[in-house]
């Protein structure tokens, strides 16, 4: 059975549950979709967890010119370059 | 002709930062000590591994301002690196973090024993035998020279792999290969690569597209830098596949660790020749310093009085015996999922009694560092080194008490 792997892009909520689901931050049940991502520890080692698990989930391949301090900022930012990379 | 045989109040083995703190307080209590290393400087993870940061120093606090948790050693060594390298503590995520450098910490050390005239330093050389005869330990010291036997009324285990145990044939414990801590592979690299956050995050998508594109190993992906504080100086370090998917890991088995400092270099090479080549920050990178030792994080373990378990620190318990607190958080690194911070309920630091010091049923032997008495769980928090300064100036204490 094949299961697509790009189902609907993530919206930040969905983002935030995903990256608790994932392992790669630990956020806050009420964590903010505008809250800080690199204070909640997304650091460069967190993001080359992050881009191995949008890949396997949305099989988008974010490349170094995505990863940048705007684009990580908050769930907002995140879901929409998912989003963007999607389409 | 016979030789005396050398004789001393304490005899200390290894000389991490828990052995060299235990070494130095017994001799300043006037005690004749000796302090066995196997390396040609002391500093153990900090120095032969290069571990670049003091963690545990401080304790766990919300407001700004680092404070420190364990006065004496602890509190006189984050001193003593401070003036050295002029980097203050600083704070990541909920936790702050001294930097420290290798090559300072392997002088402070140096004169830090010097100053001890009843300290007694024998680097190069190793324990080849344990045994408890009448009213002193007799110790096998192997030298290239060949084994001689000294004597001390005290012993303290501070090699990190609780060595004295294996040679008295029991009383440790280890985790089962699958959990215990991936090792740390830290080198130093000579770059002028900028560490400003948008570059950091740049390096890490190189990264993941050479491993993408098979250039690269996946354990290059949990890769992190950090400039050192000298110009051009980089520090890498890299989580190496520990006993989740390594068969037969043993991080007490040669064999194993050959294999580990093997692919250390390998992971190395192949990321700084990577990043070199594809970005411009990068180009004419190299590696300019291999660590001694792969950096062990957890091996085996004492089982003393008492042993300290996760549950105690996440609810901050204290104890009346307690020697030192234990501030750091569990910090796992069982995957290559990246480390997992466990806090304790609001923030309180646990007690660390000294009972965890005094393996079970042996007198005149005392264990020091990241081989104390715990389970696995708390031997996350306590492994770290600002912690291990403050279990081996009370093992210290404790063998000339």
């Amino acid at each position: 059975m094949e299961v697509s792997k790009k189902t609907t892009s993530p919206t930040p909520t969905e983002l935030i549950d995903w990256l608790n689901d994932e392992g790669v931050l630990e956020l806050d049940w009420d964590f903010p979709e505008d809250g800080n991502l690199a204070e909640a520890g997304l650091d460069s080692m967190a993001v080359m967890q992050l881009v191995v698990a949008v890949e396997d989930r949305w099989g988008v391949e974010l490349g170094p010119e995505d990863l940048t301090k705007a684009n990580l900022a908050t769930p907002i930012t995140l879901a929409a370059l998912i989003v963007a990379r999607t389409s | 002709m016979t030789r005396t045989r050398e004789s001393f109040d304490v005899a200390v083995i290894g000389g991490g930062s828990a052995g060299l703190a235990a070494a130095v307080t017994a001799a300043r209590s006037g005690a004749r000590t000796l302090l066995i290393e196997r390396h040609g400087y002391l500093g153990g993870m900090g120095t032969a591994s290069l571990v670049h940061s003091f963690c545990g120093l401080y304790l766990l606090r919300d407001e700004p301002d680092a404070v420190l948790a364990n006065p004496g050693f602890a509190s006189e060594i984050a001193e003593r690196m401070i003036a050295a390298t002029g980097i203050g503590p600083v704070r990541m995520g909920r936790l702050d973090v001294l930097p420290q450098h290798p090559v300072e910490f392997v002088r402070i050390a140096d004169e830090l024993v010097a100053a001890e005239t009843s300290l007694e330093l024998r680097l190069h050389t190793e324990v080849s035998a344990v045994s408890r005869n009448g009213d002193a330990w007799e110790i096998g010291l192997c030298g290239r020279s060949g084994v001689r036997p000294v004597t001390a009324i005290n012993l303290i285990d501070g090699s990190g792999d609780a060595v004295v145990a294996g040679m008295l044939g029991g009383g440790s414990s280890m985790a089962a290969a699958p959990k215990l801590q991936r090792p740390a592979y830290v080198f130093g690299i000579h770059s002028n690569s900028s560490m400003a956050d948008d570059s950091r995050l740049h390096t890490a998508g190189l990264i993941v597209e050479g491993v993408r594109g098979g250039l690269l190993p996946a354990d290059a992906l949990g890769i992190t830098f950090r400039a050192s504080g000298r110009v051009g100086e980089i520090f890498a370090s890299i989580d190496l596949a520990g006993g989740e998917t390594v068969s037969d890991f043993d991080p007490l088995d040669p064999a194993c660790l050959t294999a580990l400092e093997l692919r250390g270099r390998r992971i190395a090479t192949g990321v700084i020749r990577w990043l070199s080549s594809r970005s411009e920050s990068w180009r004419g990178a190299y590696i300019s310093q291999w660590p001694g030792r792969a950096g062990i994080r957890e091996s085996r373990r004492w089982i003393g009085e008492y042993i300290l378990t996760g549950t105690d620190l996440l609810a901050g318990k204290r104890f009346d015996d307690e020697i030192a607190l234990a501030t750091w958080p569990m910090e796992f690194r069982e995957d290559a999922k990246g480390p997992k911070l466990r806090y304790p309920e609001d923030g309180r630091p646990a007690g660390i009694p000294l009972r965890c010091l005094k393996p079970a049923g042996i007198d005149h032997l005392f264990v020091s560092g990241r081989c104390i008495s715990t389970d696995h769980d708390a031997q996350a928090s306590i492994r770290v080194m600002g912690t291990c300064f403050a279990t081996g100036e009370a093992a210290g204490r404790a063998a000339v008490g």
